[in-house]
This record gives C-alpha cells, structure tokens and sequence, in this order.
C-alpha cells in the first residue's frame, strides 16, 4: 500500500477543548472564505434605494457564509465529533504538477507533448506505477486523445510544438 | 391526452431523424444516417465505459464527458449528454453488483444485495434485474415526463419573480434535507456556491465583481471547469488517498446465466413497481434525484418485505427497488429543469451548464419556443433506456474486463482527459489551472465532510437567484414582504420554512440519519 496510512486520526495536536476538531476547522474555512469575499466585494456599490448594486447580492451571501461558518465551529466546540484525517501528500501533488504542467505546455509545445508528459507526471502520484507499462499506455491516450479532439469531436486545438509548424 | 401523443410523436421524429451523409468516395451517392439515434447509443456508451470504472461517480462522468459534445449541434448535444447520464447510472449498478465497489452514490444500496448476490454465484440475474428494472421505471417516467410537461410549463408561465425565487429557495431547502449529514455544512455549501457564482460581471450594471482584474475570471467562473475540478480531479485525488487498488474484490467467476429465474421475477416485481413509483415521486421535488430515491426503495421494501432479516444477503428485491427507483427518479428529475428551468440536483446542474453552453436558457420559454428540442430529448430517455437494456446485457463481458483495468493506469488518463476536456472549452490555459485548483479544494472539502453536490447547485442557481430576487424586489419597491403576500410565493416560503424546521427537529433528524446508515455497514 502507499507509504502515508490513509484514515489514521491526527491526534494531539488540536487542544482538547476542541472536541470536533474537523467542523472546527471546516468552520474557520468557511469564515475565512466569507471574510475574504466581503474584502473582496467591499468596493463594490450597495443599495440604491430600493434597487440592488452589483455589491448588494455578493454581501448578502458573504454574510450569510460567515454566519454558517461561525455556527459551523460552534458546532465543532462542543460536539465530539471527527478527528481531522491526515493529508496525503503524493496523489495532490504529483495531479496538480500534472495540471500545471499540461496549462504551461499546450499553447507553445501542443497537444502532443502536454498530453504525454503531464500522463507520466501524474503516474507520478503512485507508487505502484510500473514505468515500462505506464509509458506503453501513456503513448496509446496520447494517440487516441490526437485523434477524438481533433478530428472525431472537431475542436481546434494545435498538435505540435509552435517552433515546429513554422 | 392527444397533445401528449402529438408531442412525443414529435419528439420520435427528431430522434429517428435521418440526416443524407454525401461523402465524396461514393461518388454523390447518399446515405441516411439516423444521427440522433447514433449519438444516443454512443452516449449510453461511453456514459457505461466511464460510469464503470471504480470511484468514478455520474456527476464525474457527465462533466468529464461535458466535452465531447461541445461540437455538436444543441439537440444532438443533449439527447447525448441525456444517453451519457444513463449509461454512467447503469455503469454504477454494474460495478456495485460485481465489485462491491458502487461507482456513485445513488447505487451504494444495490450493492448491499447485489453484491452477495454476485458472491452466490447469481450476478447474471441481478444484472438482469437491475437492467429490466430500469426500463421498465425509464417507461413509466418517460410517459410521466410527457404527461406534466406541458401543464407545468403553463403553471411556470403563471411565475412571477418573486415565485421565481421561493421555488428556488425551496429547492435549496429540499437539496439540504435530502443531503447526507450535516444540516448546517450542507447549507453551508450551497452558500458558497451561490458566492462562487456572483464572480464576473454583473448583470445589470456590468460592474467587474470579485474578478480582481484577471480576464479569464471577468465572464465569471466556468462552469465545466468547476464541476470537473471539484468532481474529476477531486475524486482522483481522494481515489489515491484511500490506495487504489485495497479494496478491490472483484468476483472472479465468470458472470453465466444472465437469465432470472421465474422465481426472481415473481419476487421483483412488486418491488420494481413500489420502487418506480416512489422513484418518480421523489425525482420531481426540488433538491431530489437519483441518490434518495434508491435509500428510500431499499428502506421501504425492507419494511414491507415478509423476510426483512434476509435483506443484506443477496435477496432480489434489493436490487430491483434501488435500481428502479434510482432511475425513475434520475428521469423525473428532468421534469423541474425542462418545465421551470430549475435543476433539482447536481447532474441537472451540469445539463443547465451544457444548456447555457449551447445558448439555450432553459425554462418554460424553451419548450414553447423550441418543443422540438425538449420533446426530442424526452423521446430520446425512451429510445436510451430501451439501448442499454439491450447493449448493456450482452456487453457485461467487457465491462467486467474494464474492471480490471488498474487505478493506477486509469487516473493519469483521466487527468489528461479532463485537462484537454477543460482546456477546448475556451482554449485556456487558465480554465485548467483553475480547475485544478477547485480539484484541491474538492479534495479539502470531502476531507472535512462538506459535500460538493450542493456547493454546484448553488452555482448554478446564484444567477437566477440573484436576477429573480432583484426584479421581484424592484416590482414590490423594496417591500420584502413580497414573497409572504404573493400566495403561491407565500405557500413555498412556509413549506421550505416548515422543512428546514422539521430537519432540525431532533425526532425527524434521527429517521433522515438512519436511511442513510443503512449505506455504512
């Protein structure tokens, strides 16, 4: 199995008092994002008289997030409830390298090229890869990808690398 | 009765239509090509290929494949997006019953039986079943569909703004009480999707909002991009966590005898129909669809049952209700979407966001202005379910094969799949590190327990929402007793009202807690 234990419970390292430490900590998320998009949306023109600004609506469900939110690590104070699960760190990474990787290859090194390597750098985030049949099915998606895209599905998207086509 | 008749004979026009195919090596000679059949059995396909594979859900599968209809015209697009949809929920049961391992929520139950059906040697039957079962809940929900279509969209005519906005917010409230777990993180979700969708301009005085001066975010957030962030890329992330390969018990016998026994279909029958009804029923409430309906059929048909204590191992009425119920429900639930222009789940929300891809608004307009589109859609439910009933039997072989296929050849696939899919929506690179970054976010969320469905609704419906509020508040001069005066408006706010009470309620908590258990042992 992969070397980070998937389910066991972090312990000791909320306080005590916090007796659900996920809601706990799934509250304060949601006051975090409902304080930043207040930030966000402060510049923003409220109320004309009876009519809403652009700002009216976004407030209105920020301060409705914050209220959840806060009830939320209320909740997560005084009921026991689920202890924070541990993060793996591999699978996250090694996708969103991938992810990153295919956005900054395909508008100058083409479908082709993304495609492949962003396949071997999310094998990446296991591992039980075995390179020798990773790189065989890595190479069979690329072809098959270059074919539905393009043609079957007709989305115009650029193939080759930019230095290439000139 | 007869303009029900009229109109789905319509609606088989459009799908039977043929289109002449000229192509040049036959020397002008054309062939007739039934296309929308063709794109219906391609999507109960692929939608099938997809939904098969473990810990790939049917709101990942819909907006994984959102894609691949881009570049088809808008009633192809559907009655394909409407195939792929069913195939993903038929792909679901079939991993449940095989692998144990159900690839959506909505067919947790049928693995309950199903599965130590398929231990006894009798996955054949329960396949079967679970494939008749479909059908038959597809027929009765088809003709459901055609039958209220109409008098509904008179109703929806009738809706003011402020109607509007109370249907939606019971739709909400409904969406929350038939969630799992937590009434208040449920809310919580929606909230934040409806914050996620005020990003962009705004629509009546074009003012940038929360956009922060990026371009790519000033048309506000994509909507595929999020649904395959938070749903693709999420999934995967969280599919590694739990190490793909552990619980893989793949029933090693060869699958023979696909026919049930006279006895099986004597025993399911009833529960076929129990379960369709109830199914239809709990598809078309706001907030409803597939997930509760097939809970619920378990729950009552191990109630009615003569031998409740025999549910668990392997008896055929646990497939039969959640099947049929699970798909009676996952067609109703087109009825508020095609009729009012409201999803009432996640994957109508998804079919809204292809809607709006293609420039179409759905709504009561939509079937006055272009029935032939609606009607050849619920048309084409028929002609998919009567496809994978058909297909899907024989091609069990090959899905247990796909089965086989490991994890950790399967997910770099889908990251690139997904990546180009979000990159050809608007040839941006933004939109995919974006959806890169809802997929962390998703696999956060599912860490602390917050279920991402909603937050997608909540997406979806934060526009609407908004205009609806904004306009019914303009007419009324800024009376928010509005939406208590106007009595249709008044009688949705008090039955949300009364909802969200009632969930609260400790008594009723502990009932809607314990349907749900039912999936964890």
């Amino acid at each position: 199995m992969s070397e980070t234990p998937s389910h066991g419970p972090v312990k000791y390292i909320m306080p005590k008092w916090i007796r659900g430490p996920q809601d706990f900590v799934g509250g304060l998320a949601m006051v975090g994002i409902a304080v930043f998009a207040l930030w966000a949306s402060s510049d923003l023109q409220g109320m004309r008289g009876f009519s809403f600004g652009a700002g009216t609506a976004p407030r209105m469900f920020a301060y409705l997030l914050l209220g959840l939110g806060i009830a939320i690590t209320i909740v997560g104070l005084v009921k026991h409830g689920e202890h924070i699960t541990t993060y793996a760190w591999r699978g996250p990474l090694f996708v969103s390298l991938a992810i990153l990787s295919f956005a900054a290859s395909i508008r100058p090194m083409g479908l082709i090229f993304s495609a492949f390597t962003s396949f071997l750098i999310s094998a990446m985030g296991t591992p039980e890869t075995k390179w020798k049949q990773t790189i065989i099915v890595g190479i069979c998606l690329t072809t098959f990808c270059s074919l539905l895209f393009p043609y079957a599905l007709g989305l115009p998207l650029q193939m080759w690398p930019k230095f290439m086509i000139r | 009765m007869g303009e029900v008749f009229s109109n789905l004979g319509m609606g088989f026009g459009v799908v039977f239509q043929l289109v002449q195919w000229t192509p040049a090596f036959l020397g002008g000679m054309s062939i007739p090509i039934p296309v929308n059949i063709l794109l219906c059995l391609i999507g109960a396909l692929v939608g099938t290929l997809v939904g098969v594979l473990p810990g790939i859900g049917t709101i990942a599968t819909v907006a994984m494949l959102l894609p691949i209809t881009f570049g088809l015209p808008p009633v192809g697009a559907l009655i394909m997006l409407a195939g792929i949809y069913y195939g993903a929920q038929y792909g679901g049961s079939t991993t449940s019953i095989l692998v144990n391992i159900p690839g959506e929520a909505g067919s947790v139950v049928t693995a309950l039986d199903g599965f130590q059906m398929a231990k006894q040697g009798r996955a054949g039957p329960a396949l079967a079943i679970a494939a008749i079962g479909s059908f038959f809940a597809g027929c009765v929900a088809t003709v459901l569909i055609a039958v209220l279509g109409a008098p509904l969209t008179k109703l929806a005519l009738a809706f003011g703004p402020a109607e509007y906005f109370s249907l939606m917010v019971l739709g909400l409230i409904f969406a929350v009480v038939l969630a799992k777990g937590s009434v208040l993180k449920a809310i919580a979700m929606i909230v934040f999707g409806l914050l996620l969708s005020m990003v962009g301009s705004d629509i009546e005085t074009g003012a940038s909002r929360m956009a922060f001066n990026i371009p790519e975010l000033a048309d506000g957030l994509g909507f595929a991009t999020l649904a395959m962030g938070l749903f693709g890329f999420a999934e995967i992330i969280r599919n590694l966590d739990a190490g793909g390969e552990t619980d893989r018990q793949l029933v090693q016998q060869k699958v023979t005898g696909l026919m049930p026994t006279r006895k099986d279909l004597k025993d399911s029958t009833p529960a076929i129909l129990r379960g369709t009804a109830l199914g239809s029923i709990l598809g078309i409430l706001p907030g409803g669809g597939a997930v509760i309906a097939s809970f619920a059929a378990y729950t009552m048909e191990k109630k009615l049952s003569k031998h409740p204590e025999k549910f668990g191992s392997g008896v055929i009425e646990g497939v039969a209700a959640p099947e049929s119920a699970n798909n009676a429900a996952a067609q109703t639930s087109f009825i508020p979407l095609l009729t009012l222009g409201i999803p009432p789940n996640a994957v109508m929300a998804l079919m809204v966001g292809a809607m709006t891809i293609h420039g179409i608004v759905p709504g009561p307009q939509v079937m006055q202005k272009q029935p032939e589109l609606v009607w050849g859609m619920i048309a084409s439910m028929w002609v998919g379910n009567l496809m994978l009933l058909i297909i899907n039997l024989p091609l069990v072989g090959i899905w247990v094969r796909l089965l086989r296929v490991p994890y950790r050849l399967m997910f770099p696939s889908i990251v690139v799949f997904c990546s180009i899919g979000i990159y050809s929506v608007n040839n941006a690179p933004t939109d995919v590190m974006l959806a890169g970054a809802f997929g962390l976010l998703g696999y956060w969320l599912i860490k602390h327990d917050f279920e991402p469905a909603p937050l997608l609704l909540g997406m979806v419906l934060g526009p609407l929402m908004e205009e609806n509020l904004r306009r019914a508040l303009l007419i009324s001069r800024g009376d928010w007793t509005v939406f208590a005066t106007r009595p249709l408006s008044a009688v949705l706010m008090a039955i949300s009202a009364a909802l969200l009470v009632m969930t609260i309620l400790p008594s009723l908590r502990k009932k809607r807690d314990e349907v749900f258990v039912e999936s964890e042992n």
